[in-house]
């Protein structure tokens, strides 16, 4: 049986017409739970989620968030304020003890996590660079914002772990095999981004929400990269732009409302919002109050020699640190609330704030030789603390007395946030002096973290610090 | 509410019960109507004329047939059709017209003042001709097929009281490995066939097809108890409602699939009318289900002498805190938390009601059925399922024309109790331990609490709504354009939805935790139309048989999925109206499209039914890959010779009855994964209003490859008497789409890419089926199937640097554990020591060198059957030789522990010192991961009995029934295995169960 001409032709159509239509039928729509990059930024509604998805993942970075595997619990174990009451979690004790291993995981999380935070950072910024469709200060702000939590989360990595590599694309085929740069060359992006930062972004705060960062979070970190760089011309000038603002900012008397949220010492904070909404409380709330009752909860307590250094009378130690009888344990108590599924939300997490612009100033001026100026500084945080002022007890401290003084305010001021201690310890170079003191086992090449085990095996051309 | 809802379902469903038993009294009505009308036909005057009659015999590839005697019958009258096939002759207008010609069945038609009267008629094949397998596209039979298909018939499974069809094919098919979910009614059950294919769990479903329509067989989201498992996608089905189910296995079967063979599939066929008369066929059955054994633990006296034994040893005083069961609690209550946990019955019931009938060229099917399962836990939780499924069949009259339409809907409810952990954690609470409940019924947290723990049952009163429906149709239109040309096309839709309401009363909660009531709901749909055009083309040149089949698939599936928690419900029973709860919280939505299309082509030749060559082929197109990488090409040749036709072999008859070789090789895909996964996109973060980047996007990813092989021998023996099949094949899956590991600095650790690795599933397989003895009264029929399945990671590039490092290791099956070595008991403490391999003082997964296969060793099932007059008996056994792992020997913990001798000095009976000390606890942590635990997990099962009686045709008659038959059935009735566990088909946890023991009784009448 053959075919007649019509019907064979018919059979070639109908072959014809599927194989065409099988190329465009396999096309789909994206899904409306994605979006894909380039859409995200071709509508100024999107994009600005975008950004309110960096301050919400700031929430639950690992580096980032007050918790288990945050700067502020892991480096604070490495300096001399707080300890592991459960001394067989090993992880956490190898940060205490300051013998950490390469292939420790919470050091990966916080390496981990900050690179996720720049890759967010660098997918924004190179999504507002190519799109045309964003109103023209939206795109200002955003990009402000964005080169804001960039160079914040460099200051982290670059003081952690030295040199580092300098991730400025979204693209892994390029940073898959990166090498690491010089502690310069990210000091030098990080001033880079925070002066564009500044010159974006507006002094105020939208709503009245302190989660967002201004011109003057940005000042305000370059004040203390400047001091961290030893620039004490520059930190003194930022710092003094920040304290000048005070129809913004002031120094709160009432130590128990400095950390609540949009408190007027706060410079900028984050909120517990980014958890989803289930809960209300910060981080640092929950990992350092220990509850009267679920206290076997408890993984961190402040260490005795810290708690002693305090006089009876300085409101920090009365305020801001708690007591628990039944394991007789000293804890960070700045923030009042532990657990809380109650909203609106009391209580953010304290990032910058005004006090230590006070102190990189009264620091700055102090090694500048303005002692009287640094004396008036170090007495707005002594006052406010109810200590007797400097300037009435000692006013005729030397210079290195008064460095002294300074650090030893800032270790009581700024416990329990952000490892300022170990940065501090690490920065002056009193490391050694003062760790080294009680830990026979450290070693200089202790102040800064190894580069994760891990990522060196996937990336051959990561090198690794000294002494790991 | 709570209760509320809780009544609603039952009253709905005692109502759809009493709705098909009206329902069925209806139709009973119409039947015997329909009969007595047909009687009194019967009884008309015969008195007729001649008329003239012509026609056109063909064969059923509709190609003519010349020289067909065509008589009229109880005469010499006649004549021979011609060339064409055609015939013309004068009959009497109620005479009966005989076609018969040799090598064909005759065929008797009525002529009923018809002028024209067309005839197909069926060549007279052999016992393995007669049975039509479905191979997908297209039908063959076990002698003519050159692939590997297994099959099993509905009614081997039909009254098998399992939710979904699948939980039936447990030991009856070779290669096809099913382990039921669980044990809560609707968990899917995990198929492999022919072991695990890709490195990537959720990469190894098989193609499931119902009726020519794909299913998604990803199980369903839930989050009820069944948790990770998934809701069977196929639970909504009627497992009566089945006429067969074939499973494709090596790549002549699959590759007409393409992309989506490479793990098998699973062809769902579903049953049609009956071509004459009309028929009605009632079936119920009712049964339990329990509990078949229990561990073997202490009781409270026992217990307690071992805990004294533990301070006793380590020198410390038992107080409250250390020893809450000797101090706080009663020494003298005992509580079998077996009992408590797994004690309760199961009802089952099904009833099943179908109507059926036809004409000549119409036939239709109607039938619907009611099944409910309970659960063994405590509480009372139910599974209720309603189908109704209708098929209408109907050609033409000259033939060309056909059309069938089949539709199955299903709508279920399955009420579970909410996310209480109701496994191990209970059956080792000490025997001593206080009650569960207050004598209120609340969950009892007082003296639980003394001891610094909460109450086991917590969240006990938590509940789980699930109702979901499910569409299946799907119809077909075939023309015959001339003959031996076809045109087919089916078109299918399907339809699944799901509402899930999870309602968490702040009563299961310690009130001192301040849990607030909430409730989580869940929907989700999966939507899909298939359009199947295609030609078939069939020819005869001499001996050579052509057929021939070119088609083209479109398909769409959207799938979307909602979730969400409310809280802050001011009363329980105002959960689940939203409208009433405080805040609504992580609320997530998600939806994918996933679009397909293909080319798909077949051609099998066979030489005069010898030598037999079968070409697939497929251009398959997936919107799962990026742009660059949608399309692939995928093929495969099968032939066979049957040696047993050849003149020189032919002497061995009937001995050697039929002999075929057969082999196959080709390629299919598999593109089992995420869509949109090379989209580079932003998704919103779980806090409110933000957006974030979740993956690294690569545009370049592509299917996995899965080249398969076979061989196979198929020998029967003394007139097919005994029939023997052996295949042998080597499937290897490569191009493996795994994360590709990268380091963080570039955001993520992985991307999505195609990974030189490669995995190799090798086996045999046997499928023998003997029919013993074969005469009038009695029949002994025995079929018999074994596997030995070998699974092995053939390659992996860079493993250790992958997620999987710790997961796979090349050179071994997938499908392992990683364990220490275990090194005997540390001579001072008495305690167990593994070995620090690399000596660096801790242990990691660098220490752990052994390792473990958790694969079956060989797995098969052997089946008989009975026949004796009107009572039959089959019995099905199911086997396995496996390895598994036994864990409950802590001893000296707040655990119960399996019965131990304890007149037996402890450093002789192999485990550790009794002791509740920390090196004790490490001990026995680390020994849980080593070879110590290693025990034969092996086992025997009577998996299936069932005794069923035909009543005698005197007896039928009198009551007017067609059929008439009572059955009794029994699952998991004897298990034998040396095996300490519970139940060796999870031979890897001494706690866990699978398989309940089920006795039911049933009724089936037709009329």
């Amino acid at each position: 049986m053959k075919l007649n001409i019509i019907q064979r032709i018919g059979m070639i159509i109908f072959l014809a017409a599927s194989l065409i239509s099988c190329e465009d039928f396999v096309e789909v729509e994206t899904p409306n739970d994605k979006l894909i990059r380039t859409q995200v930024f071709e509508d100024d509604a999107t994009a600005k989620s975008a950004m309110v998805g960096i301050y919400n993942q700031l929430r639950l970075a690992a580096f980032s968030n007050g918790s288990r595997s945050s700067v502020t619990l892991l480096s604070g174990l490495s300096a001399d304020n707080i300890r592991n009451i459960n001394t067989t979690n090993f992880t956490r004790m190898e940060f205490e003890q300051n013998e950490l291993l390469p292939n420790n995981p919470n050091n990966l999380d916080i390496w981990s996590s900050a690179y996720n935070m720049i890759y967010m950072t660098n997918s924004l910024l190179e999504g507002l660079e190519n799109s045309e469709k964003i109103t023209a200060e939206l795109k200002t702000h955003m990009e402000g914002e964005a080169r804001f939590v960039r160079a914040f989360t460099y200051f982290y990595l670059v003081n952690l772990y030295g040199d580092v590599p300098l991730v400025l694309t979204a693209d892994y085929s390029v940073n898959e095999l990166i090498s690491r740069n010089t502690e310069t060359e990210i000091y030098e992006q990080i001033i880079y981004d925070l002066n564009e930062s500044t010159n974006l972004l507006s002094a105020d705060y939208p709503n009245g929400e302190r989660t967002i960062v201004n011109k003057y979070a940005s000042t305000a970190l370059l004040a203390r990269v400047y001091l961290y760089l030893e620039d004490y011309e520059k930190a003194e000038e930022l710092s003094n732009q920040v304290i000048l603002a005070n129809s913004t900012y002031e120094i709160l008397d009432n130590l128990d409302e400095v950390f609540l949220a949009n408190s007027k010492e706060a410079i900028w904070q984050i909120s517990p919002i980014g958890s989803g909404g289930q809960v209300s409380h910060t981080n640092e709330g929950s990992l350092f109050i220990i509850d009267p009752i679920f206290s076997f909860l408890a993984s961190i307590q402040l260490q005795d020699e810290f708690v002693n250094s305090f006089t009876d009378q300085d409101k920090r130690f009365t305020d801001w640190v708690g007591y628990h009888p039944g394991k007789d344990a000293f804890f960070a108590y700045k923030y009042k609330i532990g657990n809380s599924s109650e909203f609106p939300i009391k209580e953010y997490s304290m990032v910058l704030r005004l006090a230590e612009q006070y102190l990189i100033r009264a620091e700055a001026r102090a090694k500048q030789g303005q002692i009287s100026e640094a004396i008036d500084d170090i007495d707005i945080i002594r006052g406010r603390a109810g200590l007797e002022l400097l300037a009435d007890i000692h006013p005729t401290i030397t210079q290195e007395e008064l460095l002294n003084e300074i650090l030893e305010e800032r270790r009581k001021e700024l416990f329990a946030e952000w490892g300022h201690r170990w940065l501090d310890l690490k920065r002056t170079g009193k490391a050694t002096e003062i760790l080294g003191e009680n830990n026979a086992f450290w070693e200089n090449t202790d102040v800064l973290y190894p580069i994760p085990s891990e990522e060196r095996m996937k990336n051959p051309n990561l090198s690794q610090n000294n002494g790991y | 509410m709570f209760h509320l809802t809780h009544y609603n379902i039952m009253k709905n469903n005692y109502r759809r019960t009493i709705w098909v038993l009206l329902l069925l009294v209806a139709c009973l009505f119409f039947v015997f109507t329909q009969n007595m009308l047909a009687a009194n036909n019967m009884e008309r005057s015969s008195f007729s004329f001649q008329q003239e009659v012509s026609g056109k015999v063909t064969d059923t590839d509709g190609l003519p047939i010349s020289g067909v005697l065509v008589s009229l019958k109880n005469t010499t009258s006649g004549t021979l059709t011609s060339l064409n096939g055609t015939y013309h002759l004068i009959a009497p207008e109620d005479g009966i017209l005989v076609f018969s010609f040799l090598g064909f069945k005759t065929v008797e038609i009525p002529i009923n003042y018809k002028t024209e009267i067309n005839v197909h008629l069926e060549e007279v094949v052999s016992i393995l001709d007669e049975v039509q397998i479905n191979a997908g596209y297209y039908n063959t039979t076990r002698r003519e097929r050159t692939g590997n298909i297994s099959r099993v018939t509905g009614a081997e499974i039909e009254l098998q009281p399992v939710v979904s069809p699948l939980q039936a094919l447990q030991g009856r098919m070779a290669g096809v490995e099913i382990n039921t979910g669980g044990v809560n009614p609707g968990t899917a059950s995990t198929i492999r066939i022919r072991g695990v294919n890709s490195l990537r769990e959720e990469g190894n479903y098989p193609l499931y097809i119902i009726d020519g329509v794909p299913i998604n067989s990803t199980p369903i989201e839930t989050n009820s108890i069944i948790g990770f498992a998934g809701m069977d996608p196929l639970n909504n089905l009627n497992v009566s409602n089945i006429e067969s189910i074939e499973v494709l296995k090596d790549a002549d079967a699959t590759a007409i699939y393409g992309s989506r063979g490479a793990n098998g599939v699973i062809l769902i066929t579903t049953k049609t009318g009956k071509t004459l008369g009309t028929g009605l066929e009632a079936r119920i059955y009712t049964g339990v289900s329990t509990m078949p054994n229990r561990l073997k633990l202490m009781n409270t006296k026992d217990y307690l002498n071992v805990r004294r034994k533990a301070f006793e040893n380590d020198g410390e005083e038992p107080d409250e805190y250390n020893a809450y069961d000797l101090v706080l609690w009663d020494q003298d209550r005992y509580t079998d938390w077996q009992d408590l946990l797994f004690g309760g019955t199961a009802k089952t019931t099904n009833a099943n009601l179908v109507f059926s009938g036809g004409s000549e060229n119409t036939s239709f099917r109607v039938g619907g059925s009611y099944f409910t399962q309970g659960t063994v836990y405590p509480g009372d939780y139910n599974y209720h399922k309603i189908t109704g499924d209708m098929n209408i069949n109907h050609r033409s009259k000259d033939n060309k024309f056909s059309i069938n339409l089949s539709l199955n809907y299903g709508i279920d409810f399955n009420r579970l109790v909410g996310n209480v952990s109701l496994n191990d954690a209970v059956l080792i609470l000490p025997p001593n331990a206080p009650a569960i409940f207050n004598t209120d019924g609340s969950l009892n947290w007082e003296e639980w609490g003394a001891a610094n723990l909460d109450n086991p049952y917590k969240g006990f009163f938590n509940t789980t709504n699930t109702e979901s429906n499910n569409l299946i149709s799907n119809l077909g239109v075939s023309y015959q354009i001339f003959s031996g040309l076809k045109f087919k096309t089916t078109l299918g839709y399907t339809n699944y939805n799901s509402e899930e309401l999870f309602m968490l009363p702040s009563r299961s909660y310690n009130p001192g935790d301040n849990v607030t009531n909430q409730s989580t709901h869940l929907s989700s749909n999966r939507n899909s139309w298939i359009m199947e055009p295609q030609f078939i083309y069939k020819t005869k040149l001499n001996k050579l048989h052509i057929d021939a089949l070119i088609g083209a698939t479109l398909q769409e599936n959207t799938q979307f999925q909602q979730q969400f928690q409310a809280v802050g419900y001011a009363s329980e029973s105002l959960i689940g109206n939203i409208a009433a709860a405080k805040n609504i919280i992580n609320a997530k939505r998600s939806e994918a499209e996933y679009r397909y299309s293909a080319l798909f082509s077949r051609l099998g030749i066979n030489w005069n039914r010898k030598y037999y060559i079968n070409l697939t082929g497929r251009r398959d197109g997936s919107s799962r890959f990026g742009p660059n990488n949608r399309f692939a090409n995928f093929g495969a040749v099968g032939a066979a010779w049957i040696f047993s036709e050849e003149p020189w072999i032919e002497k061995l008859e009937p001995f050697l009855s039929f002999g075929k070789f057969r082999g196959s090789y080709g390629t299919t895909g598999n593109d089992q994964i995420g869509d949109y996964g090379y989209l580079d996109a932003y998704e919103a973060t779980v806090g409110p209003g933000g957006l974030y980047p979740t993956a690294l996007a690569n545009p370049d990813y592509s299917w996995e490859i899965n080249k398969k092989l076979e061989v196979g021998i198929e020998l029967g023996f003394i007139d097919d008497k005994i029939r023997l099949s052996l295949s042998r094949y080597r499937n290897r899956s490569s191009n493996q789409l795994v994360g590709y590991s990268l380091p963080y600095t570039t955001g993520f650790n992985s991307v999505q890419a195609n990974l030189n690795a490669t995995v190799q599933n090798s086996g045999w397989e046997l499928e023998a089926t003997s029919f013993n003895i074969n005469t009038d009264d009695f029949k002994w029929q025995t079929s018999f199937n074994i596997s030995f399945p070998k699974n092995e990671l053939l390659s992996y590039p860079n493993i250790e640097q992958s997620s999987y490092a710790n997961t796979y290791r090349v050179g071994h099956p997938l499908n392992i554990s990683l364990l220490y070595e275990y090194t005997g008991l540390d001579p001072e403490t008495g305690f167990y020591t593994v070995r620090d391999v690399n000596e660096d003082g801790s242990f990691d997964y660098q220490d752990r060198i052994i390792i473990q296969d958790q694969n079956k060793e060989f797995y098969g099932g052997i089946n008989n059957t009975f026949s004796y007059n009107n009572i039959s008996l089959q019995f099905l056994f199911e086997f396995v030789k496996q390895e598994g792992r036994i864990d409950l020997f802590d001893a000296g913990s707040p655990y119960n522990l399996f019965e131990r001798d304890l007149t037996t000095p402890e450093e002789e009976d192999g485990f550790q010192t009794i002791s509740q000390s920390y090196d004790a606890y490490e001990g026995f942590s680390y020994v849980l991961d080593t070879n110590f635990l290693k025990r034969d997990a092996s086992f025997v099962r009577l998996k299936t009995l069932s005794v069923s009686y035909s009543l005698p045709q005197k007896l039928t008659k009198v009551v007017k029934l067609k059929e008439g038959k009572i059955f009794l059935q029994g699952q998991n009735l004897l298990t034998l295995t040396s095996y300490q566990g519970l139940d060796p088909d999870l031979p890897n946890s001494t706690s866990g169960f699978r398989n309940l023991r089920t006795i039911s009784a049933g009724l089936q009448i037709n009329l």
